[in-house]
């Protein structure tokens, strides 16, 4: 074991994984955690349940988390931020502040694992109506009232007995500049409208969609067991237009089968909000010097058959700082990143 | 505006005509009222699952609900092709409100189970229609033509509502000695379920009596019930009157158990299809084979003196093909023929268009004429004429007067439609009844 250690940015499910798989693979590893508490998004943004399998996204993460915290030349810095990188691959030393104050870690190689965010539908605000209309939520929200085990109408407390996602909000959309599919919100939205209908039997619960992306096993683990054991109702046809009616809300758009205007009322409005860069990985892209694409996620270097080189030789990137990523494709990811990342490592200690 | 919960649906007002009084004349004109609903798309607004749970509580149903609006189904649907019907516009059109125990598509579906074939979610019309139309017949929903033979078949065991006494009037005439099992009740190898239009339709008879001279020829020990038989009843079934089904079905096993056979052949394969797939539900399991599955092995037995130097074209039945997987004997009988030139149509075998017959649609073609800008049996004659075929072969029962009809209908009256086991006869040297068919 060399004195150097990988550093890993970001304590996200894809951060999670790879620092784990570093300190398997018997290297030293520093995960640094911008915010107060490991998990990520999920656990950030209370997300009841993992999709497919519906898992507690707490019990599912808090065990890699324990997982790692047990195994031996592990160190977690949370509320640390990365403010420069000065070397190359093999010796980098990675300046961070924290509640420590600064210091410099030797790291051989380096994982970026910053993540995504959350669309903010209040840029189509006109469209939908996120931040005029109580009712209209989006998934992360409706994640939060399912973790809580109160699904109600934030205008006033009821409990909503019409309920409808809205697929693709900022994804695929030229004009918003997302052209991108965000891959999980078809999977995500499903899996939220079972547990509307487990929580509220007599609801009655709409996916209203362009046309679901539930690519492999998702299908067949969460979309036909909506339609057919729950039945979830699936329109094809996306609404563009939300009015506020008496109490309720009246969502209109088109319903293609059919080649009809359509105008349902609506208790909640579920927008399923598609995955932007974080915040973090705008930023840390900066500072480390790697390039972004042109939807700002990180770049990758050799695609399609290398997944987590960057521009820049010595830092790997996983998980949705890539781009649209399931929980599947950061744990895939960031095993990926901490393998080439400690063979990297290996081989400038090996060369001297 | 409907309120969640509590709400009113909104009840479109559809007017078939309305009254005017002329302000100068003082005359009232009537008018129609579809031609101003045309420039107005009516806004869909009664979304729910309340209209799938009505009708997937029915045993069978259960599927209607899977569709995921893929549209596979419409472009093999044959009743999409002449209308506005179609297998993914029912899922729809039930979420957005309609009570289909009182719609017209209740009635349009053939049950060719061509929908079937394509659909990746396995909805079953096949399923979906009998159990949705045993609702309708419950209620008393039921379109009057159909419940006319309804109620033929009850009193009279046959769907044409003819003398049961007469089934075996056709004997007379075959040229050849028919065992009738009641007269002579001793073992036989075949029994023949000779079924209703061969029994009683004029066409029908000339074919049944094809089909004994043949057997005879190629030494088929066989027996038919003769003024015992009773419909199979699978139509009747598939268009929704289980109990009847159940009632005839019963019937015929005691009929049955009292005679020693080894086998039942029978020209029509919508019995053939009761025999193979629902009788055995209920216990009563026979070896059973459509007539062109028992001569078929026996060609290289036959000889024909005759030839038919004619290009004929054949029509898969719905329930021989798709339902029961068999496609090649009637075409190993076909190509026995000497001189017969066979030329497929577009649509064949797996993908053979249906006649507009099965599923009850046999005995509905009044109400179909409602909602179709053709008949089915219509599309299929013009499909069978642009094959360039003097000939239509067809080895279902109802066929012969469906394709005959609709070959004047469309001035195809050039196109002559023919049993497969009367083309065997008239090459075989039978007394010919459709020479002028066939001849040359």
């Amino acid at each position: 074991m060399s004195n150097q250690s990988v550093v890993v940015i970001g304590g996200g499910p894809a951060g999670l994984r790879a620092a784990t798989t570093v300190a398997e693979l018997g290297e030293r590893v520093t995960l640094i955690e911008q915010r107060s508490f490991l998990g990520g998004t999920p656990i950030a943004e209370n997300y009841a349940s993992l999709t497919p399998h519906l898992h507690s996204a707490e019990e599912s993460i808090g065990a890699i988390v324990t997982r790692l915290q047990g195994l031996p030349g592990v160190e977690i810095l949370t509320e640390t931020e990365v403010q420069s990188l000065q070397g190359e691959a093999g010796d980098f030393t990675v300046s961070v502040s924290g509640p420590g104050g600064n210091r410099d870690i030797a790291a051989g190689a380096i994982v970026v694992a910053t993540g995504f965010q959350h669309f903010d539908p209040g840029r189509e605000t006109q469209m939908y109506g996120y931040y005029e209309y109580p009712d209209v939520v989006a998934l992360q929200d409706l994640e939060a009232m399912i973790k809580d085990g109160n699904i109600v109408r934030p205008s006033n407390g009821e409990t909503p007995k019409r309920i409808c996602f809205i697929q693709c909000v900022g994804s695929r959309d030229r004009q918003i500049g997302n052209e991108y599919c965000s891959k999980v919100c078809c999977g995500v939205a499903s899996k939220e409208a079972i547990e509307v209908r487990e929580a509220i039997p007599d609801s009655e619960v709409f996916i209203f969609y362009i046309d679901m992306r539930m690519y492999g096993y998702w299908e067949s683990q969460i979309y036909w067991p909506a339609q057919e054991k729950h039945h979830v109702q699936y329109v094809k046809g996306i609404v563009t237009e939300i009015l506020r009616k008496e109490d309720k809300l009246l969502v209109r758009g088109e319903d293609t089968t059919m080649g009809r205007p359509m105008e349902v009322m609506m208790d909640m409005v579920v927008l399923s909000v598609g995955m932007e860069p974080s915040a973090g990985t705008r930023k840390i892209a900066g500072v480390l010097g790697i390039n972004q694409n042109k939807y700002g996620f990180i770049d990758v270097a050799n695609p399609p058959l290398d997944t987590v080189s960057t521009s820049r030789d010595g830092i790997f990137a996983a998980g949705a700082a890539l781009g649209p990523a399931d929980l599947e494709d950061c744990s895939s990811s960031g095993g990926m990143a901490a393998a080439r990342a400690v063979a990297l490592m290996r081989r400038a200690v090996a060369a001297g | 505006m409907p309120v969640a919960g509590r709400k009113q649906p909104p009840v479109a007002v559809e007017k078939e005509e309305a009254v005017v009084t002329s302000t100068i004349s003082g005359r009232e004109w009537e008018l129609p009222g579809m031609w101003n609903r045309m420039f107005e798309p009516r806004v869909l607004r009664d979304y729910g699952s309340k209209g799938f749970a009505e009708v997937i509580k029915h045993p069978g149903a259960e599927s209607l609900e899977w569709c995921y609006g893929c549209a596979k189904c419409v472009p093999v649907c044959p009743v999409d092709v002449v209308g506005e019907y179609g297998p993914r516009k029912i899922h729809r059109k039930v979420q957005t409100g309609m009570d289909l125990f009182s719609s017209p598509d209740l009635w349009l579906c053939t049950t060719c189970a061509n929908c079937l074939r394509v659909c990746p979610k396995e909805v079953n019309m096949v399923n979906i229609m009998p159990a949705a139309r045993e609702v309708a017949v419950g209620e008393g929903k039921v379109p009057n033509e159909l419940q006319d033979v309804f109620e033929k078949t009850f009193r009279y065991g046959n769907a044409l509502g003819e003398n049961p006494r007469r089934r075996h009037a056709w004997t007379k005439d075959a040229g050849v000695p028919v065992r009738v099992l009641p007269s002579d009740p001793s073992p036989v190898d075949v029994l023949f379920y000779v079924e209703d239009y061969w029994s009683y339709h004029p066409r029908g008879k000339q074919a049944a009596q094809a089909f004994a001279r043949i057997a005879t020829a190629a030494g088929l020990d066989f027996a038919i019930l003769g003024p015992e038989e009773k419909t199979l009843g699978d139509s009747q079934r598939l268009a929704g009157e289980k109990g009847l089904f159940e009632s005839l079905m019963e019937d015929v096993a005691a009929t049955l158990s009292k005679y020693d056979f080894t086998r039942i052949v029978t020209p029509d394969p919508h019995g053939f299809n009761a025999l193979k797939k629902h009788y055995p539900r209920y216990g009563h399991t026979y070896e059973v084979e459509h007539y062109t599955q028992t001569l078929a092995p026996l060609v290289d037995k036959l000889s024909f003196p005759k030839a038919i130097d004619k290009k004929v074209t054949f029509h898969d039945p719905c329930y021989l093909g798709r339902h029961n997987g068999e496609y090649d004997a009637p075409r190993t009988l076909l190509a026995a023929i000497p001189g017969l030139d066979l030329v497929e149509m577009g649509r064949c075998k797996q993908n053979g268009y249906c006649c507009g017959g099965g599923g009850g649609g046999m005995w509905l073609d009044g109400f179909t004429a409602n909602y179709t800008n053709e008949r089915l049996s219509e599309r299929r004659v013009r499909e069978a004429a642009e094959t360039g075929a003097e000939i239509l072969a067809v080895c279902c029962p109802y066929e012969v007067s469906r394709f005959e009809d609709a070959a004047k209908s469309t001035g195809n009256e050039h196109l002559k439609v023919v049993d497969i086991v009367e083309l065997l006869d008239y090459a075989m040297g039978g007394p010919s009844s459709i020479g002028a068919a066939v001849g040359s």
